[in-house]
């Protein structure tokens, strides 16, 4: 076996040269004062208000176990409600992650590295979450472990033909990826977090670090690996929301027995997925004076991302109707036509304007710069979202084949309490990933700031970080 | 280390297994205790059968009661009587909740000087009411219910022997008005038979003899029979009601037409003079009646009745050329106060058709006590004088069934000692001092007689849940502890003693008889002729009080009856046949009336009379006269666990807002007030059991019209009128233009190596919609009742439900929050009952989606469910298309059995817990316990061995039950029907196991 060719004499001593790295120890420093700094009132208060909403949302759910679903507003014929929109809303956040990390890097999107690390955790607890909503919204958590397949003395076995079971598995596979592809990325970091302090945080640091020096075999070795893991993570990306789409697809309810389900919910999970990064980052970014790693560039790139996977959503809503119409099948022109028409018809406008429409407004270059302007449609965005699926699962169980038993479902407070502690639980984890563990990834934003400066990119005296970085960037 | 020798390693050994036991335990542990002293026809498992009647109304049909361990748990109909042939209604299966009934008394009660009740004890409450008796001599009065003749016999003597006033008969729907009738007409006074089957035109003059007649499962047998024998084409049955909704019984009928309530004896009449005219009817009758009939012209008839003169000339055409036709009298709902000569004239036009003797017979007179409700206003009267000092309730509710206006309540405030013999509490045990509570028929001897020629018994089936009494024996008690004379004339013995001489009196076996159930004999008229006076009949327009608008109609209820039914929670829950309202009361009023009003669905109005006011919500319909409106009685109670909300009155109490008023012979008229309407601005939400009646022309309800079937007679493809009505329906069109729908063997989903592949055939040509079967099987499968905040949410538990279908439907039907209904226009009826439930798929939508494998295709092709497995997600009931299966929102067991109704539980079906999905699996438990005893013979099991509980509930067999893959079975024979038979939603592909047989739509009757 041939060892690898040594690496270039110039850059291995810029590697191992600790000065002049002014610009690293700033970004080091930069990034270690958001989670290294004593917790302001803000941050407090904002943890407070979400562990407040989580244990009234846990305390529900309790109750609801007690009692039974029934304290939810459940109505035969939807058996599905809230709880199953939520899920699905939580599993789309939960795209954008994997697809900044692993399927930018495979382009060699270089833009990515400074939201990369947000994106990943947004994933992570966004998956959460969505796991949490498959244990609230079966009726027996109690027995909800007979889903696993695994040899038993109950003799027990599982239905491999049905769409949850795929569920269980694309879920569980893409929480496995997602949190190794987050902890790889984290290591480096946790090295400089561990060289930087004192106390538990050592500790705790050291101990996740696995001994990590910086080598330049380690380096290779973690570089080599991300790519791996990027490799068996991007065709999750398109999985795990296709096998979620199938859930619906693969029922013959009208409304959701569409072909066209799977790409049609991948894009939209990465639509929901950028908006809530998007949503999360601007405030992050502003309560922590980060504006020169996150950039208006990066902003300005994810919001073409909205707009192209908006015309994607938007296309798809549109060959519904279409299909509806040119089946000839009356149930499906019905449900679609009382989709619009119907009892839900707020709630499929919102879908239609708040996905279809707003993000149009991104063909400007001014909407795509303007910091404010994207935060509210970005959150318009989720919104829609989230009544996107409100509306294919609603509206569709509600008005089926037998008019006999046509229903009307309206949520009620237990599961409003659940679903706002479920945002609760996701703000929660997410806050205190900001004070734990570092929120921008120190090592890839200077291996950019490395590269820029070995290729010959020097930084001007007069220039500010950022406009530094961004320059780098467009460099790439 | 310290010693540890062999006692210290075992005392550990054994804490710890001891303490690991304890923690194993999470459930409580019950045990099955078997009988130490075995009784004799008891094997634990096996259920015994007990013959029975059923006692819920006058018809008594005949039952055989289901016992399991000692235990009653379910009813079904007698085979053997005459009345039922082994049907029983939604009213006679839900009886068995009676004698479970959580709010029994528990022992004899008596009002203290706080006004509370007070558990006493038999001798004291005997010696009470003996001491009470003694003093008030002439001045103690009974009134109470029908009863069976043993009972009603003893009780004449009882009442003469302690010197009793005397004693009153009141049943608020008996058919006072009809003997009445009889009596001017004919001279005798007895009830007529009517015997529908061999019929070929039926006219019903709103009694509404499906639901609340004479003999409703009787009748409904008779109706389909006298169909069957259209259908094999001899001859063309035809079927018109006449009256002013489109009720249940209108439904079913092949032409409505909306007269104006009180009208129908007009109508006879001038039905009969067309007829007449036409060289229809008898010698008898033209020679008698032409000339008499004259001035009863169609043209006239018309104006009175608001039926069109050409309706009435075209049926009065019919009726002559009919072979058989038979009029039926109107009931109570249409009972005026010219009632007795409305019933008369339809008697008449019955004469007039030859019909008296034949479909109708008018056997002499048995000689029991009827009802009467001039009686009962006779005794309101000395009541209210104070000349009653003790008064003896039983088998009656009158506070709540008594008009308020009649003044009962008042009247009983002047007696000072009242008596209720009532098992559970309602408004006049409220009123009562003393409450010596009555067995239940299921815990009683007894009998009946529904009608000369027919007599049934009563026997106990479980030894009293409580410390009651028969209220003959507590009778022979009282007499007995009167001592002196009263007690000399007290027969020797019990109730039981005097059943059986009773019945023993002819030298019968008396074993025999309960086992067989009763006498079953035949009544015929014996040498009935017009009576001179009959042309004297008063045949006018009805007399209504008040002003008003609408005419007030008081319709009773197909499921609540009287109110008796108000505090069973399955005829509560199970949905108003027509209406599907479950739960509470509604105004029908017509879509015009409603719109003049400025009222829509569900909103509520105020409708005055002068007796009263009602507040309810309304109900706009197509199917009503515009001046109308009709409330059912049976609601309103302010007693009562389940009759009640939350306490509080459960809708109106219709009766409260009617005068007192009879007939000319003393029955009680119904149709006696004009009502005036005006919206109040509130608005209420039905709890529904469909939410819409309008199939928007899907593949749900089809309907084939005679002609189509008569036409292709010989199986050929095509054309069943479903196609013809715009979707491509009926299953013969499936090889025709329609190729979309895929053919399948329903016989060959199922294991090859299976012997069955089970499977129904429902003809909807039969269903009357009457929801026997929907209460049949929420007994046999214990299936909860969620109540109204439930059923609103669709949370109904019922594996089984009626579907009515308002023609074909539109596409503009249920779009809204509100299901906006089909219209029913006058004329031609079609309306469609679908008896949906687990279609038990070839290729079951539900199958493939349970991740977890609790629902399954068992080997016999059964969509089978284990609820074990079941965690709750759900799918399975996203994906099935006709949406039969049900969730359980939250542990109904627990909720919604109180004590001691767990008792009554089957103990063959799993009580399913929270979070568990449950549905139809065909009575899996009656398959397999027949698969044993089959097995046991070493043989299949056999067509007809093995059937449904909707099946055998079912009073006009339209439910087939049995094997696909046996060709020779009946339910092959039936699912075979190539132009009639359907499947339900057949373009999904689910290959069901039950085929439908389309709807016949006969059109009106031709002239």
């Amino acid at each position: 076996m041939t060892p690898p060719p040594p690496p270039p004499a110039e850059s291995v001593a810029a590697m191992i040269r600790p000065t002049p790295l002014l610009a690293d120890s700033q970004t080091n420093r930069d990034v270690m004062a958001v989670f290294m700094g004593r917790p302001g009132l803000g941050w407090l208060l904002l943890l407070g208000l979400c562990a407040a909403g989580l244990v009234t949302g846990a305390l529900t759910w309790i109750l609801q176990i007690y009692l039974g679903l029934g304290i939810a507003g459940y109505s035969h014929p939807i058996f599905w409600g809230v709880y199953i929109v939520t899920f699905v809303f939580w599993v789309g956040i939960a795209h954008a992650g994997t697809l900044i990390s692993a399927i930018l890097l495979l382009f060699r999107a270089k833009w990515r590295n400074a939201i990369n690390r947000s994106a990943e955790a947004m994933t992570i607890f966004a998956v959460f979450t969505a796991q949490l909503f498959l244990g609230i919204h079966v009726g027996r958590i109690w027995k909800a472990y007979f889903i696993l397949p695994y040899p038993n003395q109950r003799a027990l076995w599982v239905n491999f033909k049905s769409p949850l079971l795929w569920d269980t598995f694309a879920i569980s596979t893409y929480t496995l990826i997602s949190l190794i592809f987050l902890y790889v990325g984290l290591v480096p970091d946790l090295a400089i977090a561990r060289d930087r302090t004192t106390g538990w945080r050592k500790v705790l640091y050291g101990t996740l670090a696995l001994g990590w020096r910086g080598t330049s075999r380690q380096w290779k070795a973690h570089t080599r690996t991300v790519l791996h893991l990027s490799g068996l993570a991007t065709p999750l990306v398109l999985s795990v929301h296709s096998v979620v789409s199938w859930d619906f697809a693969v029922a013959i309810v009208p409304g959701w027995h569409a072909t066209i389900f799977a790409p049609y919910f991948v894009a939209g999970a990465i639509f929901s997925g950028f908006a809530m990064v998007l949503t999360v980052m601007i405030p992050v970014r502003r309560i922590f004076g980060l504006e020169h790693i996150i950039t208006d560039y990066h902003f300005e790139n994810m919001t073409r991302f909205l707009l192209l996977t908006s015309v994607i959503v938007g296309y798809a809503y549109g060959i519904e109707y279409f299909i509806a119409w040119y089946s000839g099948v009356e149930a499906e022109q019905t449900s679609f036509w009382l989709r619009a028409f119907g009892p839900y018809w707020i709630s499929a406008w919102i879908m239609i304007i708040f996905n279809g429409v707003v993000p149009h407004i991104f063909w400007f270059k001014r909407a795509r710069t303007h910091v404010p302007t994207i935060f509210v449609v970005a959150t318009l965005i989720n919104i829609g979202m989230w009544f996107e699926r409100y509306v294919i699962i609603i509206t569709g169980l509600s008005r089926e084949y037998n008019p006999a038993v046509w229903g009307h479902y309206t949520p009620s407070t237990a599961e409003l309490l659940i679903v706002i502690g479920s945002f609760s639980f996701f703000s929660t984890a997410f806050l205190l990933f900001l004070k734990l563990f570092p929120v921008i990834p120190i090592s890839e934003v200077k291996e950019l700031e490395i590269h820029a400066r070995s290729h010959g990119h020097g930084a001007a005296a007069d220039e500010s970080e950022g406009q530094r970085l961004r320059r780098m960037q467009e460099a790439h | 280390m310290p010693e540890f020798d062999r006692r210290e390693f075992l005392k550990i050994v054994g804490a710890s297994a001891g303490a690991a036991a304890t923690v194993g335990c999470s459930d409580p542990v019950s045990k099955l205790i078997p009988y130490v002293v075995q009784p004799e026809e008891i094997t634990p498992g096996i259920p015994v059968y007990y013959a029975s009647t059923c006692l819920e109304c006058p018809a008594a049909c005949g039952l055989h009661v289901k016992t399991r361990e000692g235990r009653p748990i379910k009813l079904e109909g007698n085979p053997d009587h005459p009345v039922n042939r082994g049907s029983l209604c939604a009213r006679g299966q839900s009886a068995i909740g009676r004698t479970y009934h959580p709010d029994r008394f528990a022992k004899p009660m008596r009002r203290g000087a706080d006004g509370k009740l007070a558990a006493i004890e038999w001798d004291e409450a005997i010696a009470l009411l003996g001491a009470e008796l003694a003093k008030a001599g002439g001045r103690s009065w009974v009134l109470g219910g029908t009863m069976g003749p043993t009972a009603s016999e003893f009780l004449d003597r009882w009442v003469e022997a302690v010197g009793a006033g005397g004693r009153v008969v009141y049943e608020p729907f008996a058919p006072e008005a009809l003997v009445g009738a009889t009596k001017t007409l004919f001279g005798v006074e007895t009830e007529p038979i009517f015997d529908l089957s061999g019929s070929d035109l039926i006219l019903d003059f709103g009694s509404d003899f499906l639901e609340t007649g004479l003999s409703p499962v009787e009748h409904a047998r008779q109706l389909a029979t006298a169909r069957d024998a259209a259908e094999a084409g001899r001859r063309a049955t035809r079927f018109v009601y006449i009256g002013p909704r489109l009720s249940m019984t209108a439904s079913n009928a092949d032409e409505w037409l909306a007269a104006k309530p009180g009208t129908e004896g007009l109508l006879a009449l001038g039905l009969a003079n067309v007829a007449l005219r036409n060289g229809g009817g008898t010698e008898a009758g033209r020679a008698v009646l032409a000339p008499a009939l004259a001035r009863f012209d169609a043209a006239s008839v018309a104006q009175q009745s608001g039926v069109p003169a050409d309706a009435i000339e075209r049926i009065g055409k019919a009726l002559a050329k009919a072979k058989s036709p038979v009029a039926l009298p109107p009931g109570a709902a249409l009972a005026s106060r010219r009632a007795t000569a409305t019933c008369g004239a339809v008697l008449l036009l019955d004469w007039a058709l030859g019909a008296i003797g034949g479909a109708v017979q008018l056997p002499a007179d048995d000689g029991r006590r009827r009802s009467s409700y001039r009686a009962a206003l006779a005794l309101i009267d000395s009541m209210k004088a104070g000349k009653v000092s003790v008064l003896l309730v039983h088998g009656a509710n009158p506070v709540y069934s008594l008009p308020a206006a009649a003044g009962f309540a008042e009247a009983l405030e002047q007696v000072p000692f009242v008596v209720s013999f009532a098992s559970g509490p309602d408004e006049t045990t409220a009123r009562a001092q003393l409450i010596l509570p009555d067995h239940t028929p299921l815990e009683s001897w007894g009998d009946a007689s529904p009608r000369p020629g027919v007599r049934s018994l009563v026997q106990p089936t479980v030894r009293p849940l409580r410390d009651t009494r028969a209220f003959v024996d507590t009778l022979l008690d009282v007499g007995r502890a009167m001592g002196g004379s009263v007690a000399a004339r007290m027969p020797e013995g019990s109730f039981r003693t005097l059943v059986e001489q009773a019945w023993t009196a002819s030298g019968a076996d008396f074993k025999q008889l309960l086992s067989v159930g009763g006498v079953f004999g035949d009544a015929r008229s014996a040498g009935i002729s017009l009576a001179g006076d009959a042309l004297q009949l008063e045949v006018a327009e009805p007399l209504l009080e008040g002003p008003g608008q609408f005419m007030l109609l008081a319709v009773p209820s197909p499921l609540l009856y009287d109110g008796r039914g108000a505090d069973l929670p399955w005829l509560q829950e199970i949905g108003d046949p027509v209406t599907k309202i479950t739960w509470a009361s509604w105004a029908e009023l017509s879509t015009a009336a409603a719109e003049q009003l400025g009222v829509e669905y569900g909103d509520v109005i105020e409708v005055e009379t002068v007796a009263g006011k009602l507040e309810l919500p309304a109900y706009p319909r197509g199917g009503i006269r515009d001046d109308v409106i009709a409330i059912a009685v049976g609601q309103g109670h302010r007693v009562g666990r389940w009759a009640t909300r939350d306490g509080e009155r459960r809708g109106v109490n219709v009766i409260e807002a009617l005068p007192s008023l009879t007939d000319e012979s003393g029955g009680r008229a119904w149709l006696v007030a004009k009502a005036s309407a005006r919206k109040t601005g509130g608005h209420y939400r039905f709890a529904l059991a469909q939410h819409s009646q309008d199939q928007r022309g899907r593949r749900l309800g089809l309907a084939t019209p005679l002609a189509a079937l008569a036409a292709n007679g010989h199986g050929a493809p095509a054309a069943s009128a479903a196609a013809a009505e715009g979707g491509g329906h009926g299953d013969g069109a499936a090889h025709g233009e329609h190729g979309h729908l895929k053919d399948f063997e329903p016989a060959k989903d199922s294991d090859p190596n299976s012997l069955y592949r089970w499977g129904m055939a429902i003809d909807m040509d039969r269903c009357t919609g009457c929801s026997a079967c929907v209460a049949a099987c929420s007994i046999e499968n214990n299936i909860p009742v969620v109540g109204e905040e439930e059923v609103r949410r669709g949370r109904l538990m019922s594996w089984l439900r009626i579907e009515r279908w308002v023609g074909n439907g539109s596409l503009e039907g249920g779009a809204g929050l509100d299901p906006i209904l089909p219209d029913e226009p006058i004329g031609p009826v079609d309306v469609r009952h679908t008896a949906m439930l687990c279609q038990q798929c070839g290729a079951a939508p539900c199958e493939p989606v349970c991740p977890v494998i609790a629902t399954y295709h068992n080997e016999d092709g059964l969509n089978g469910m284990i609820y074990n497995r079941c965690i709750g997600t759900r799918y399975c009931a996203n994906n099935c298309p006709y949406k039969v299966r049900r969730y359980n929102w939250y542990d109904n067991h627990i909720h919604n059995w109180p004590e001691p109704m767990p008792l009554m539980l089957n103990p063959e079906v799993t009580v399913r817990g929270q979070g568990v999905m449950e549905k139809c699996t065909f009575c899996v438990q009656r398959i397999a316990s027949a698969r044993q005893t089959a097995k046991d013979q070493q043989r299949p099991i056999a067509d007809g061995e093995v059937t449904t509980a909707c099946a055998q509930a079912c009073p006009t067999q339209a439910i087939t039950f049995g094997n696909l893959k046996d060709e020779s079975s009946t339910v092959v024979r039936k699912s075979d029907d190539p132009v009639r038979g359907f499947r339900s939603l057949h373009e999904l592909n689910t290959r069901p196991a039950v085929t439908y047989l389309a709807k016949i739509t006969r059109g009106p009757v031709e002239g």
